[in-house]
């Protein structure tokens, strides 16, 4: 009966938070020349695949699965990247004693605090020296570096939550740091790196600055660039195709988000108390 | 813990290099450009403390940005933390597949970040709302607490952390759902609330890209959604005046700094730790 | 474990596919050529290239371009990086932003050369100069002009916009209208805020935007009356509310045109294919409202220019490129009036033939009022920017009443001054 109460109470508030997306959905499925009309209600009268046809058609010579291409080996790229280099400098800040350890994490969470705009021409230039401007590599690289330092942060606060019992069983059992980390943090701090996974992915495939600062030619855009492509205020925009690609670049993370967020389910009943 | 100078290094290796090479560098950078007058394409040209003068002194505008962001920072975050806290809660009653069916839905909105189409979107919906100064921000605001995901899902995973025997061993000794919740739950749960309530909080006085697709770029109508990061833009890049917009960068970054401080030494107070004797 | 070997192959292979940017080749000139516009004029823009490269075989063209909002931030982050493309696509508005800070080429010594002007209208060059040098080249022309709805103007019972009518008569249609519909839709968009609206008002009263040393040209009971006159209009019940100001500077979707909120509304001409997407058909283009019988206000604006980096290492190529685009009559085919009425005359009559749809309904009417365009000033200072924001702003201040006119006005110019210094 409570379950059956709690299932309601989440229809209407999915309903609630689902409105802006119904409308997305219609408006992509809109005739250009009854988006005018559309804006006020969520349901068009006519429908058309045009939007659709020229999204995937693409723009700038390109079609939508270039775009995808690239999108998805940008942010596959900072997935791997921050799950590993911010898991090991997670383990560092929440399990090991060294000196540096309190005035380092700090720094780490001084570097989430500036605006990106004004170390952003700094950053181009480091690139630039390196010749690696319209790749990818500006795009991944810092991943890899662990510049994501939230990530860093969100690992240290579940690690923190791990039994320190637990270490000690290891290290009784003769582990030294590494295979502690390997063999008790690390398998029990799956959620958090499902969720560094989850999130790495979803905010590289929308994060527009960087690609736009960084990508030039049109066989290397991201999907939020060949998106924009498709609007131009100084001509004729195409609305209905931006409307379709924005949706259809909602499936490739959508899908991301479904087959990985199953991991978020611990498996933690036991909690390790048996090791 | 396990001690371990070198090892320590070899873990942060990676982060280390990041943070020399990628970040530290750039920060210095734009901290010397903080006090310079530069226009993006001349050399520039050092001026002192003047940009930090006029910041306090002679700019309204400035001034007003930060009174904007400060609203919204006091409405967005509370909003948006107990909503993602009541909707993980919500969730976490639920088993299986009806769990995953809801999580998924009710991340979603976070699926589409800052996208053009959203943008346009919620001006359709929210229609003359967006275009009023006196409603302009609440828009925004609502568009943030409306993609809670990210912090619903973080405190979903915290969720099932907690061992369900001591959840179990509250109820069986009489403790009602609200009491459950507060003894039990809450405190469990604290480091990961810190956690979100840190990175939305400093998220939140970064907020740029919302309002900047929602106004068109110019935090309108009549300055009434001007962000913080988005006047600090607008001087920068549409004015070309590099040394205000960094020295507004630093200003932000120690204020962002001191705040956080602030809410890390009040932490002890009320965040448990499972590592802690 | 076997996760790690996963994962180490993954990433070995996106290093791989992450590496593979745009390569170069060698023995050749390489210029980059970066421009704004959608999909259409990359088409056209590609093909033009295409044929260019085919004739000068040691040249080769790599494109970019970008949406007009995203482009300038783009432009600025490569020069101040130090990678400035070759060949580069301005605006009027945003040149001397660029120009006045040394990083536009200077031309002059290639225009009436490399650069052919035989065919062209020696006035129009102008528009691209700063200070005596010729920083870019106007690509193409438009003008302003009034977009609006004959239907409702009909219903309305009150003649459509026609060469002499006055700003008294634009105030009583727009009224007219405005009831016939019952107040639903507005009679006029407000254009209190609009620089452009304002310079060109400004240029009916003899008088222009910027003085010859980069001022103000204006004083400040002009500005008061040019903002009387919006005021007037929403006083009389002839313009869009409040709610609406703030949509004008959007693409034509946003604006209350484009949403069918509004009968007429101040644009360029070369904008007239946006609302023309929206809206089939349904439009047209008509002339500026004046109160002096001369002067129409409009002028021959350039639409785009295009102008070369001062650090590019090939200027050969890049005059080349831009030459090019301008002047051959290949070129010009291909481009055709994508970009607005091209820069030169011959092109443009052979342009003008094969016109239809929107491109026609905008040839036609810079055709009627030609002789009533004046030259195009030169290229507003640094900080026209800012002061053009400035003005939306303000405007919505008066508007929403948190200032009148004559406080909005003093702070207006103070902060106009600051912009310019």
């Amino acid at each position: 009966m409570r379950r059956a109460g709690v299932v309601v109470l989440c229809l209407a508030g999915l309903a609630l938070v689902s409105y802006p997306i119904a409308w997305l959905i219609s408006a992509s499925l809109t005739p250009v020349e009854d988006l005018v009309a559309h804006l006020r209600s969520l349901f068009p009268g006519r429908i058309t695949a045009d939007g659709y046809r020229g999204a995937l058609e693409g723009a700038g010579g390109e079609s939508f699965w270039t775009f995808l291409g690239n999108s998805t080996i940008v942010a596959s790229g900072a997935v791997i990247g921050n799950v590993v280099s911010c898991s090991l400098a997670a383990y560092a800040f929440a399990r090991l004693r060294f000196r540096l350890n309190g005035p380092l994490f700090a720094f780490a969470l001084l570097t989430i605090m500036m605006p990106a705009h004004v170390t952003l021409i700094p950053q181009y230039v480091v690139f630039q020296h390196l010749e690696m401007i319209d790749t990818f590599v500006p795009l991944i690289l810092p991943k890899l570096l662990a510049t994501d330092a939230f990530f860093v942060f969100l690992m240290v606060q579940f690690m923190r939550g791990i039994p320190r019992e637990l270490d000690e069983a290891a290290r009784i059992d003769g582990c030294g740091p590494v295979r502690n980390y390997r063999y008790v943090v690390l398998p029990l701090s799956r959620p958090a790196m499902v969720t560094t996974a989850i999130f790495t992915f979803i905010w590289t495939w929308n994060d527009f600055f960087a690609q736009l600062i960084y990508l030039s030619s049109t066989e290397n855009y991201t999907i939020p660039m060949g998106l924009r492509l498709f609007i131009d205020q100084t001509s004729s925009s195409s609305y209905g195709s931006m409307f379709a690609m924005s949706v259809l670049s909602l499936v490739p993370i959508g899908l991301f988000f479904l087959a990985f967020q199953r991991f978020l389910v611990a498996g933690v009943a036991t909690t390790g108390l048996k090791g | 813990m396990v001690r371990s100078q070198g090892v320590a290094y070899l873990f942060l290796g990676p982060w280390l290099l990041g943070a020399i090479g990628l970040t530290v560098a750039p920060m210095v950078v734009s901290l010397y450009l903080s006090f310079t007058d530069y226009d993006l394409f001349n050399s520039p040209r050092w001026v002192g403390f003047d940009n930090y003068a006029k910041l306090f002194g002679d700019d309204p505008r400035y001034l007003h940005s930060v009174g904007v962001t400060l609203r919204y920072v006091a409405w967005s975050v509370p909003l948006k933390l107990v909503l993602a806290l009541a909707v993980a809660l919500l969730l976490n009653s639920l088993r299986g597949k009806g769990q995953a069916f809801f999580r998924s839905a009710f991340y979603a909105p976070s699926l589409l970040g800052a996208s053009v189409g959203l943008a346009l979107a919620w001006r359709a919906i929210f229609d003359t709302w967006v275009d009023t100064p006196d409603h302009a921000l609440l828009t925004i605001v609502l568009l943030s607490a409306w993609q809670f995901g990210a912090p619903m899902v973080i405190f979903l995973a915290g969720l099932q952390q907690i061992p369900r025997d001591l959840v179990d061993a509250a109820a069986v000794d009489g403790a009602g759902w609200w009491r459950r919740l507060w003894s039990v739950t809450l405190p469990m749960l604290s480091p990961v609330l810190f956690f979100n309530l840190m990175l939305e909080t400093i998220h939140a006085f970064q907020a740029f890209t919302q309002a900047f697709v929602v106004s068109g770029g110019r935090g309108g109508p009549a300055d009434s959604t001007l962000f913080y990061t988005l006047y600090l833009y607008e001087r920068g890049f549409t004015e070309f005046r590099m040394g205000y917009a960094s020295a507004m960068a630093w200003v932000l970054l120690v204020a962002i700094a001191v705040i956080t401080a602030v809410l890390f030494r009040t932490s002890r107070y009320w965040v448990f730790y499972g590592d802690e004797r | 474990m076997k996760a790690h070997g996963v994962l180490g192959l993954m990433l070995c292979t996106v290093l791989a596919a992450s590496a593979c940017g745009s390569g170069s080749g060698s023995g050749q000139t390489e210029i980059r050529f970066i421009w704004w516009g959608n999909d259409d004029r990359a088409k056209v823009t590609g093909e033009a290239v295409r044929l260019f490269e085919s004739r000068n075989a040691d040249i080769k063209v790599s494109t970019s371009f970008q949406n007009f909002q995203n482009y300038f931030e783009k432009l600025s982050t490569e020069i101040a990086g130090g990678n400035a493309p070759d060949v580069i696509q301005m605006d009027y508005r945003y040149l001397n932003e660029y120009a006045g800070r040394n990083v536009l080429l200077d031309l002059t010594p290639y225009v009436g050369k490399e650069i052919r002007t035989a065919d062209w209208n020696p006035g129009f060059i102008g528009s691209g100069k700063l200070n005596g040098k010729q920083v870019a080249m106007p690509l193409a022309q438009n003008a302003t002009a009034i977009v609006y709805d004959p239907k409702l103007f009909d219903a309305a019972g009150v003649k459509v916009p026609e060469i002499g009518w006055t700003w008294a008569d634009y105030r009583e249609r727009a009224a007219k209208i405005q009831a016939s519909t019952g107040g639903k839709i507005a009679g006029s968009t407000d254009f209190g805020g609009t620089e452009d609206v304002f310079e060109t008002w400004l240029r009916q009263h003899g008088k222009k935007l910027y003085a010859e040393d980069g001022k103000l040209g204006y004083s400040k009971d002009d500005l008061k009356a040019f903002w009387q006159l919006s005021k007037d209009f929403r006083d009389g019940s002839a313009t869009t509310p409040p709610e609406l100001v703030t949509t004008l500077n959007a693409g034509a979707e946003q604006t209350p045109m484009g949403k069918k909120l509004s009968a007429s509304e101040h644009t360029y001409d070369s904008l007239y294919g946006g609302y023309h997407t929206v809206r089939p058909d349904e439009l047209k283009l008509g002339p500026y409202p004046s109160d002096s019988k001369e002067a129409l206000g409009s002028y021959r604006k350039p639409s785009q220019l295009i102008s070369a980096s001062a650090r590019t290492r090939n200027k050969d190529a890049a005059v080349k490129l831009i030459d090019f685009l301008l002047n051959d009559p290949d070129a010009g085919k291909i481009l055709g009036a994508n970009r607005g009425l091209p820069a030169n005359l011959k092109i443009r009559e052979a342009v003008a033939q094969h016109l239809s749809g929107a491109n026609k309904v905008v040839f036609d009417y810079e055709k009627a009022v030609d002789a009533k365009l004046g030259d195009a000033p030169p290229a507003p200072p640094k900080g026209d920017g800012a002061i053009y924001k400035l003005m939306q702003r303000k405007h919505e201040e008066i508007v929403f009443g948190k200032k009148t006119i004559d406080q909005a006005a003093d702070e207006f110019f103070e902060d106009a001054e600051q912009a310019l210094s």
